[in-house]
């Protein structure tokens, strides 16, 4: 990230309209800063932070729980299985006699793993078919955004059902992994930001100094990454952090419906288990999906706030 | 004409999916434990099982093409329980759909004009909060509410199963009944998104000069807003609509499932989970269908809307 | 006769025949990053038939005056103090319902951008009935048959056929040509156009201009005509008030103002013309940019780019000061200057 940073900056500093070199960047912090919503999603996404890495402590319970069976959660010795909110458990527990709150904060971990996991692998397909696509344009060009217009057209969540199910039923022993849901989420993604990132090339493209180093004879390697790269990265920091929230959103959803990793320990999957005793014990099922919704909300309004601050086009 | 090699592609991909799972007479007798011998090469022969891949492919393609769906592992025909569940999914999804246009559009259109306003910040915000909540959320909790506490509704189902519990008696009623709460959590569960891309469309064309021009001509707000406004705002929202109908479709799986609705994404889910590959195939196949449709409907629209398109 | 002066009459009283009076006009635009003064403090007036050039550079409140005569500034712009009265009664007492019967049938307004000042999708007769059926009781077809008849007043070559075109299959001085024909379309007694000509190629310019000149002659209608070019001015128009960062700097007669400039931006902007046949001195741009209107400069707001600024000029804001025969003049320092005038013979 630093390195990207630092070249972003030197880079910015040779665009045309483009002031001083830190500036840029410390401009966009400023108005992100001004933008009360951006702000609000950034703390949100902040706690989750410090709930995933202090786990441990901000949890009430060790991971996996039994109340009142487990020797660590001996409470009053009886199995306290599906119970509303109370003192011990402020959020319930669930059929298994688990701390719904505890188990919400050991999830938290995983909806980052999926989060930036899934992300990184898309923004990496979409980066590489958007530049290609939009710096050597013609017969490349046009083979990519078709290849990216089937992706867009093919119905990626029913495909995804279906691929989880059959390594469930091909490959048992892989069962509790999430990776699995991960690689799909990610491989199946990257379309609109492929397109998004193409469009903004072929604007930059045009620049002054990118045509001017061309004509100098820069190789395609550096206008590529010393010059393009630096000057759409902030299209793809928004682009990131927006498909971070849907990809959390998707792995629920997943999950939800009893595709997910059985072994896993994801929000999604919490309410999975739950959603047969939703009539009895709503807390199970509902909680989680409150954490899911408010997770994705830090990331959709960060991202929203990012693109207005990167974007000064957008606003005036 | 770009969509027929995209569906050949995905008809290509969900079939290596089927064959990449695993013998399919192994996946049918997994669901079917009591067939003999006979029966099992039988249905290796009509699945052509004996021969190379690509005949396979292409022979299953054929019968596709033919409507010819087969039979789903555990026996129905995928054509008959398809059609079964679809009209409770389009009555969902388009109601839902609609609804939504309806009440985002006026919203959205009122942001744009008052932007910066009290009012536009507060749009503005609940709809970044609002594209965030998932209908999984939105629907369990509406159902927690209405349903088993203040029992204002039914917690899903398309309609009674016993006759003599109908609303009043009246198998209409009684289905209208049970629409109300799934569709009103899906209106609002696809509202936001429209409302921003409503408002951001406007903002666009509230910067041309037809505008003020318009206003300065006289012309009442409402035709300022609506017959120049929106009439020009109208084609990234075609877009959108055309665009996402399949993947509105595609989330049908989660949304019927939440309230128990009998449509093809309650369907899907449950043969997925067997792995029943013929109904899966063809949900698949026909979501893909109905999603090529949509964007060429999409594009006659443009041609509608905007004379410049017309032209080329 | 030297053209510089215009076709306006030589009368010296001040005003006669009063159609718009606008006066301590202030414009203010609520964005997230501040409040935007675009128009400050502006005030002026036009009399019956007359021709006032309102001048300025980007950024001076040219457009944001004229929108707000209308009453159509766009959101988050707000007219937050002021009066505006046209044929003696108050525009901003006015409800929505009857400002709506005003614009477009008494004022009529032509913007400034023709490639965007057509509704793209409909076509030109439906945009001009629409307008004259809004102002007259008229059936769609006499409506249609009165939109020929403003095309061909324009003098557009084959109305018929250009009634039923779309906007994209025209001219730019064609549609700039609609745009005027839709503003006589409820027979005004005062056309506001907002830089008519800018957009256009320079034998294009000079025959809207032209247009608008004869069309100013024909049917005696009042105009403000709002441009960045002094040769425009002089070529069009009776009177002038000069516009900067939101703020008069000066008003008079065409002549009084090109022969005399009495503030010191107008001096500079008499210089920074490139087509005065008379301009004794070479070109020059004004140095510096226009100020930032969310923190204007304190005093006179021309005070870091004017050449002649005291220490008075940063501690006080100057009044507009009536100097007679229908002058005012926004500087603190008119009387000592003396300014000559670039272009006077």
């Amino acid at each position: 990230m630093t390195s990207d940073r630092k070249m972003a900056q030197t880079t910015l500093e040779q665009r045309p309209a483009g002031g001083h070199r830190v500036s840029q960047w410390a401009l966009a912090w400023r108005r992100l800063k001004k933008n009360k919503v951006a702000i609000a999603g950034l703390g949100i996404v902040g706690i989750f932070i410090v709930m995933a890495a202090f786990d441990r402590l901000v949890a009430l319970y060790p991971p996996k729980c039994i109340l009142g069976v487990s020797p660590a959660c001996q409470l009053d010795g009886r199995l306290h299985s599906n119970s509303p909110p109370g003192l011990a458990y402020p959020l319930g527990t669930d059929i298994t006699g688990y701390d719904v709150y505890s188990e919400i904060v050991y999830g938290t971990r995983a909806a980052f793993l999926i989060g930036v996991g899934a992300t990184g692998l898309t923004m990496l397909i979409a980066v590489v078919i958007g530049l290609a696509a939009g710096y050597f344009g013609g017969w490349m060009d046009n083979l990519l955004m078709r290849l990216t217009e089937v992706f867009l057209v093919i119905p990626f969540f029913l495909l995804l059902l279906v691929f989880l199910q059959v390594t469930i039923k091909l490959a048992p022993a892989n069962t509790g992994s999430i990776w699995l849901v991960v690689f799909v989420i990610g491989a199946f993604s990257w379309p609109g930001a492929a397109r998004i990132i193409r469009g903004e090339v072929l604007r930059v493209r045009e620049f002054e100094f990118i045509a001017a180093s061309r004509q100098i004879g820069a190789s395609s390697y550096r206008i590529l990454f010393r010059h393009l790269f630096p000057n759409v990265l902030h299209i793809i920091i928004v682009l990131a952090t927006l498909q971070i929230a849907a990809s959390i959103l998707t792995e629920a959803a997943v999950s939800f419906l009893g595709f997910g990793a059985p072994g896993s320990n994801t929000w999604g999957q919490q309410m999975y288990n739950s959603a047969n005793y939703v009539e009895q014990a709503w807390w199970g099922t509902l909680f989680p999906a409150v954490f899911v919704t408010l997770m994705v909300m830090g990331f959709n309004l960060l991202g929203n706030g990012l693109r207005d601050a990167l974007d000064p086009r957008l606003r005036e | 004409m770009f969509l027929v090699p995209v569906f050949f592609g995905i008809t290509l991909l969900v079939f290596s999916i089927e064959r990449l799972a695993g013998d399919p007479v192994q996946l049918y007798t997994a669901l079917n434990p009591h067939i003999n011998e006979a029966q099992r090469q039988l249905l290796r022969q009509s699945l052509h099982l004996d021969q190379p891949i690509h005949i396979q492919y292409l022979s299953w393609l054929s019968d596709l093409l033919s409507l010819n769906l087969g039979f789903s592992y555990s026996g129905g025909s995928v054509a008959v329980l398809i059609s079964q569940r679809l009209w409770a999914t389009l009555e969902l999804q388009l109601i839902g759909l609609t609804l939504s246009l309806i009440i985002a559009i006026p919203i959205g259109i009122l942001s744009a004009r008052k932007r910066y306003s009290v009012l536009d910040v507060t749009i503005t915000s609940s709809s970044l909060v609002g594209t965030s909540i998932p209908i999984f959320f939105l629907g369990v909790a509406a159902i927690l509410i209405f349903g088993y506490n203040l029992h204002w509704f039914p917690s899903g189902g398309f309609q009674s199963s016993d006759p003599s519990r109908y609303l009043y008696h009246n198998l209409l009623l009684d289905q209208a009944w049970h629409l109300f709460l799934p569709a009103t959590v899906y209106t609002f569960a696809i509202l936001a998104p429209v409302v921003l891309l409503v408002r951001s469309s406007m903002l666009e064309v509230l910067r041309q000069d037809y505008i003020l021009a318009g206003r300065a001509s006289g012309l009442s707000e409402r035709s300022v807003m609506y017959k120049h406004g929106l009439r020009n705002a109208l084609i990234p929202i075609v877009t959108y609509v055309g665009l996402y109908f399949g993947g509105l479709l595609a989330g049908a799986p989660v949304t019927e499932t939440v309230f128990n609705w009998p449509g093809v994404g309650k369907l899907f889910v449950d043969y997925t989970t067997q792995l029943d590959f013929p109904v899966i195939q063809a949900v698949v196949v026909i979501i893909t269908l109905m999603t090529l449709v949509a964007n060429l409907v999409t594009d006659v629209t443009y041609a509608y809307i905007d004379p410049r398109i017309r032209l080329e | 006769m030297p053209w510089i002066l215009g076709s306006g009459s030589s009368e010296v009283s001040a005003l006669p025949d009063p159609l718009l009076h606008v006066q301590n006009l202030r414009t203010y635009f609520f964005t997230y990053a501040g409040i935007v003064k675009a128009v400050d403090d502006i005030s002026l007036d036009v009399s019956k038939g007359e021709t006032l050039g309102v001048v300025g550079e980007s950024g001076s409140g040219k457009t944001v005056t004229a929108q707000s005569i209308l009453r159509i500034v766009p959101s988050p712009g707000k007219i937050v103090d002021g009066t505006i009265e046209f044929e003696g009664k108050s525009l901003m007492k006015l409800r929505e319902k009857d400002m709506q019967r005003i614009r477009g049938k008494d004022i009529a307004y032509v913007p400034q951008d023709p490639t965007s000042t057509l509704d793209p999708v409909y076509r030109v007769g439906e945009q001009l009935s629409e307008v004259i059926m809004r102002h007259h009781v008229i059936s769609r077809k006499d409506a249609l048959a009165k939109a020929t008849d403003l095309l061909r007043s324009v003098e557009i070559p084959d109305p018929e056929i250009r009634i039923s075109q779309y906007p994209h299959e025209l001219s730019g001085g064609t549609k700039q040509r609609i745009a005027i024909a839709r503003a006589l379309a409820g027979d005004p007694v005062l056309i506001i156009a907002d830089e008519p000509t800018t957009a256009l190629d320079v034998t294009i310019q000079a025959q809207i201009l032209d247009l608008l000149k004869e069309l100013k002659n024909r049917l005696n209608v009042a105009m403000i005509l709002i441009t960045h070019d002094m040769g425009i001015v002089a070529d069009v128009c009776d009177r002038v008030t000069v516009l900067y960062a939101g703020q008069v700097c000066e008003s008079g007669t065409v002549e009084q103002v090109f022969e005399k400039p009495k503030h010191p931006y107008t001096q500079a902007l008499l210089t920074s013309v490139p087509n005065l046949a008379l301009r004794k001195e070479k070109l020059s741009v004004i140095p510096g940019n226009v100020p930032n209107l969310i923190e204007p400069p304190s005093g006179c707001r021309f005070n870091p780019r004017c050449p002649y600024a005291q220490q008075i000029c940063i501690d006080k804001v100057p009044e507009l000061e009536p100097i007679g025969e229908g002058r005012s003049v926004h500087c603190h320092r008119w009387k000592e200057l003396d300014l000559k005038s670039p272009v006077a013979s």
